[in-house]
């Protein structure tokens, strides 16, 4: 500290390169607008310039808040968060507004301003977390009452919640209605990320022997970690959220090899969950029903792989450049041809209106929040901190990457959201606290004091 | 900010494990890129024009297709909206259902409105270029217009002369290959099939009509040429130098009355009442159209030359056309000589347009157009530009199927083909193909088919014969001899645009 920088005065610091990436993605987002607009209106039109100008608004004050906060954090994660919003909220302006409606006192809220204003919250959420949050002893110190806390809500959920498409996974509170598994993502990484770092090196060494040389961590060091991935696999799987139930397994299981460094633990982990999986699909009719739709989806081409083969379609008809924003998507009688496309399909619609070139560049931005994520994991202090980053990033990525396979048929359709484009408060307000919590971990201290002659300081951290 | 954090027992760094499942991530996502290149590059074509997709559904329901023009820019078809205000094709005559055909809700499309469904219907062409630059233009809801070569009343008269008889008529530019009319019989009610209130009803008659009427004669209709088929030998034996206009066959006039004996089978005539025991050239042969000289002519050919010259005017393959053909045969090609004859009696026969011999009527009327055009084969067309609707026109280039034999050699023909018409013996068999004032080239042909039946009426033709402005080939199923029904019907035909024209 030198005497320049007070405490609760930070010295500002320019973010350069989070600015120019910024403008970037404001550009790009700009002309997405406007081609929406060309092909709605035939002319040069931007659509609902507010909505779009609130929006960049919002994320350049994220910007200079971090400015004036004068953290040192991430400066790619914000813009790469900020495109796949933004691009989330050009689908919303481009479906029909009447997918989703809410009304909050006289006005009628349509899809896209639902989706702002979610957008806006998450971004209030990243920006406060990433400024306020110092030290994560709040998290790691008592992670078995987050845990039991998290299980909790969802157990709530499962008794109180109401059915939405015939799954119970949403809870209401007043007019806001929130799914609360989308909260015991971070709890569990939370949980899991204290427990495993705590326990990493026992886990690791402390092998029983099971045949020959197959060896496995002892059970009462699994036993906590077991029992909590059980108790909040049962409740997603009970709640049919097959997709959360999927995303927190392949979460445990990429942690648990960070800590360890087993792969016969994770190869061991992963036929488990064959196992279980065919376990499941022999108790339960819907998870068998999922699977033969996966499998053959034209044997019921107007039932069960009705929304799937739509799906499939659009990205066919999007080809490698995509049919351009709004000119996609027909259709008949007035009904969009993919079911639940806001929340369940984004990726096949964009698919169509933006290509093949716009689904690599989505996928691309979730490789880039995720690499964003584990170099702050590999720069972290200690164990907790580095499984924890390490832990939020591979939510975002892990939960992209399950949704994106559904969608194009290359594992079951699982009802998981698309993580920044999908509409969904709860889903955007915990990647908006993941973003946050990514960026608060990752500063790199306050700057050193200022040299007489210093050599240019070293990009990013420490790799 | 280091790696190894202090007090660290572990002595692993989290970083190698990293890398690691960042590896593995990085691999999953390549699995992702290569799902999103299945679908969008390599089934992106086979899904997106499926009859079930919705951009197909919803295009054919909403988009307004475009109109199809003829020469003269009479409208041929249009789209009308329904009660719903979904639109529905009207089509201007019945006479047109074969080549337009049709574009319904219920039953798909057939014809030109299949063909260029994707024009009509605005969804443009599918090279990259034209899918990039859609994007940057608004949508209309509109699709091309289809301007084709068609006459409107030259097909609404190869109709009315066909009448209740079963047949074809193909008539072309021979110089562009544009085809003026081509007309098949009997018709049916397209716009009944397009319009949804009458839709099942209108189908379910065309389906049902024994005159089978949903089927293309002029296209997709195999006949047995007959006589008509002596101009193919002719294009064989000239290019191929086995014959020239002056070659005679010594035993050709006593075989007149006996008939001449190829392996035991004998070929017969017709015309010695006239010819006595004249030595016919290659002229005259085709003048009194006589059997004996080209069975002659075809086997000196040989089936070598005979199959070489068939291809090369396109048999054995559907022709190059804006809709679906059938291929014309020489032969069933099973059998064991050169060309797959399978006997001398078989190449004598089909050197006549007899022994299996199969062809379509848009065949025969490249035959003639061939000759017509100076040995160069045109490229037969339908569709000669695309109109937006924004009117800009896109031109389609028209082309040759190359040339067939030497403008000498077509000449000959072409004279042979006039004394046919015009001479006074050839008047004896081509009764009515002459029109006054025109110099018409033709060949008629009476297509035996064994059984009692009536022979097919055939006539292959083209006019003026100095400078050929249309070509032609009419079949009339069951018509009897070529000078009874077929070669009058040419006569009026080229004699109604021949009197059209400015």
């Amino acid at each position: 500290m030198t005497a320049a920088t007070l405490p609760g005065f930070p010295r500002p610091i320019v973010r350069r390169r989070e600015l120019g990436l910024l403008l970037a993605v404001a550009a790009a987002l700009a002309l997405g607008n406007l081609s929406l607009g060309l092909t709605r209106a035939g002319s040069l039109t931007v659509v609902d310039p507010a909505g779009l100008l609130i929006y960049l608004g919002a994320l350049v004050a994220v910007h200079l808040a971090l400015v004036t906060a004068g953290r040192r954090v991430d400066e790619v994660l914000l813009p790469t968060v900020g495109l796949l919003g933004g691009i989330g909220l050009l689908l919303a302006e481009r479906l029909p507004q009447d997918l989703v409606v809410q009304r909050v006192g006289s006005t009628v809220l349509g899809l896209a301003s639902l989706q702002l204003v979610w957008l806006i919250l998450a971004l209030v959420i990243a920006a406060v977390v990433a400024i306020t949050v110092r030290s994560d002893r709040w998290l790691r110190l008592y992670k078995y009452t987050w845990a039991a806390a998290g299980l909790g809500l969802l157990a709530l959920t499962f008794v109180l919640g109401t059915d939405v498409n015939g799954t119970r996974l949403t809870l209401d509170f007043g007019p806001v209605s929130g799914q609360p598994s989308e909260l015991l993502k971070v709890i569990l990484v939370v949980f899991f990320a204290a427990y495993l770092a705590e326990n990493r090196v026992l886990l690791a060494d402390a092998r029983v022997r099971v045949v020959g040389r197959l060896t496995v961590p002892p059970a009462p060091y699994l036993l906590p970690a077991g029992l909590m991935l059980a108790l909040a696999l049962g409740i997603v799987v009970i709640q049919k959220d097959l997709g959360a139930a999927l995303l927190f397994y392949a979460v445990f299981l990429c942690l648990f090899y960070l800590a360890t460094g087993s792969k016969v633990d994770v190869a061991l982990g992963i036929g488990l969950f064959l196992v279980g999986f065919v376990l499941l699909a022999l108790v339960f009719p819907h998870v068998r029903d999922r699977v033969a739709t996966w499998l053959d989806p034209w044997s019921d081409p107007l039932g069960t792989g009705f929304q799937t083969i739509q799906a499939l379609h659009a990205f066919a008809r999007g080809g490698l450049l995509g049919t351009g924003l709004g000119a996609g998507l027909p259709t008949i009688g007035g009904q969009l041809p993919i079911p639940a496309v806001h929340t369940d399909f984004p990726l096949a619609a964009l698919g169509e209106e933006l290509g093949m070139a716009g689904v690599l560049a989505i996928l691309g931005c979730y490789l880039v929040v995720v690499a964003r994520g584990l170099r702050i994991a590999a720069a972290a202090a200690d164990d907790v901190r580095a499984l924890l980053c390490a832990g939020l990033a591979l939510v975002i990525g892990v939960q992209a990457a399950i949704i994106a396979a559904g969608n194009l048929k290359l594992i079951p359709l699982t009802g998981i959201t698309l993580p920044f484009i999908s509409y969904g408060g709860s889903s955007l307000l915990v990647n908006g606290l993941i973003v946050g919590l990514l960026l608060a971990f990752s500063d790199r201290g306050p700057l050193p004091p200022r040299e007489p002659r210093r050599a240019r300081r070293p990009a990013g951290g420490p790799g | 900010m280091t790696l190894q954090g202090p007090g660290r027992g572990h002595e692993r760094p989290l970083g190698g494990r990293v890398a690691r499942l960042s590896l593995v991530l990085a691999l999953v996502y390549c699995g992702l890129t290569l799902g999103a290149g299945y679908w969008q590059v390599y089934r992106a074509d086979d899904l997106s024009h499926d009859p079930t997709d919705a951009g197909m559904i919803a295009a054919a329901r909403s988009v307004v297709r475009g109109r199809i023009l003829d020469r003269d820019g009479h409208v041929l078809a249009t789209s009308r909206l329904d009660a719903a205000g979904e639109p529905y094709r009207v089509y201007a005559d019945a006479s047109l259902s074969a080549p337009i055909g049709y574009a319904s809700r219920l039953y798909g499309s057939a014809g030109l409105e299949a063909a260029y469904a994707s024009e009509l219907l605005g969804t443009g062409g599918d090279d990259p270029a034209s899918r990039a630059l859609a994007k940057f233009r608004p949508r209309t809801g509109r699709g091309d217009d289809l301007q084709t070569s068609l006459s409107l009343s030259l097909q609404k008269l190869a109709v009315s002369l066909l009448g209740s008889d079963r047949g074809a008529v193909v008539a072309l530019d021979p110089r562009t290959g544009d085809v003026l009319a081509m007309a098949s019989t009997p018709t049916y009610d397209a716009s009944g099939i397009a319009n949804p209130a009458t839709s099942r009803a209108a189908f379910a008659a065309a389906r049902n009509d024994p005159g089978q009427p949903l089927l293309d004669r002029a296209i997709q209709g195999r006949y047995v040429p007959g006589s008509v088929f002596k101009i193919v030998t002719a294009i064989a034996g000239l290019s191929s130098g086995a014959i020239t206009p002056a070659t005679t066959f010594p035993q050709q006039p006593a075989a007149e009355t006996t008939g001449l004996l190829v392996d035991g089978y004998r070929v017969r005539d017709g015309h010695h009442l006239f010819t006595g025991s004249e030595v016919l050239d290659f002229t005259r042969a085709t003048e009194v159209s006589c059997n004996i000289w080209y069975a002659l002519a075809g086997l000196r050919t040989g089936g070598a030359g005979m199959d070489e010259a068939a291809r090369r005017l396109g048999f054995g393959a559907p022709l190059p056309f804006d809709l679906p053909t059938a291929a014309s045969q020489l032969t069933n090609s099973g059998g064991p000589l050169p060309g797959g004859f399978a006997d001398d009696v078989e190449l004598a026969n089909a050197a006549y347009g007899q022994g299996e011999v199969l062809v379509t009527p848009l065949q025969m009327a490249l035959v003639a157009a061939t000759v017509a055009n100076g040995g160069v084969e045109p490229q037969p067309r339908l569709v000669t530009a695309f109109v937006s609707p924004s009117g800009a026109v896109r031109d389609v280039a028209g082309g040759t199927l190359g040339r067939v034999l030497s403008q000498g050699d077509a000449g000959a023909i072409t004279t042979a083909m006039v004394q046919a018409v015009e001479g006074a013996d050839g008047q004896r068999f081509t009764t009515g193909a002459q029109v006054p004032g025109v110099t018409v080239a033709g060949k008629t042909g009476t297509a035996q088919l064994g059984g009692s039946g009536e022979p097919h009426s055939w006539f292959i033709g083209f006019a003026p014969a100095e400078a050929p402005t249309i070509a032609i080939a009419v079949i009339v199923e069951q018509g009897g001899h070529g000078g009874s029904r077929a070669a009058p019907l040419a006569g009026q035909m080229i004699a109604a645009f021949l009197a059209a024209k400015p």
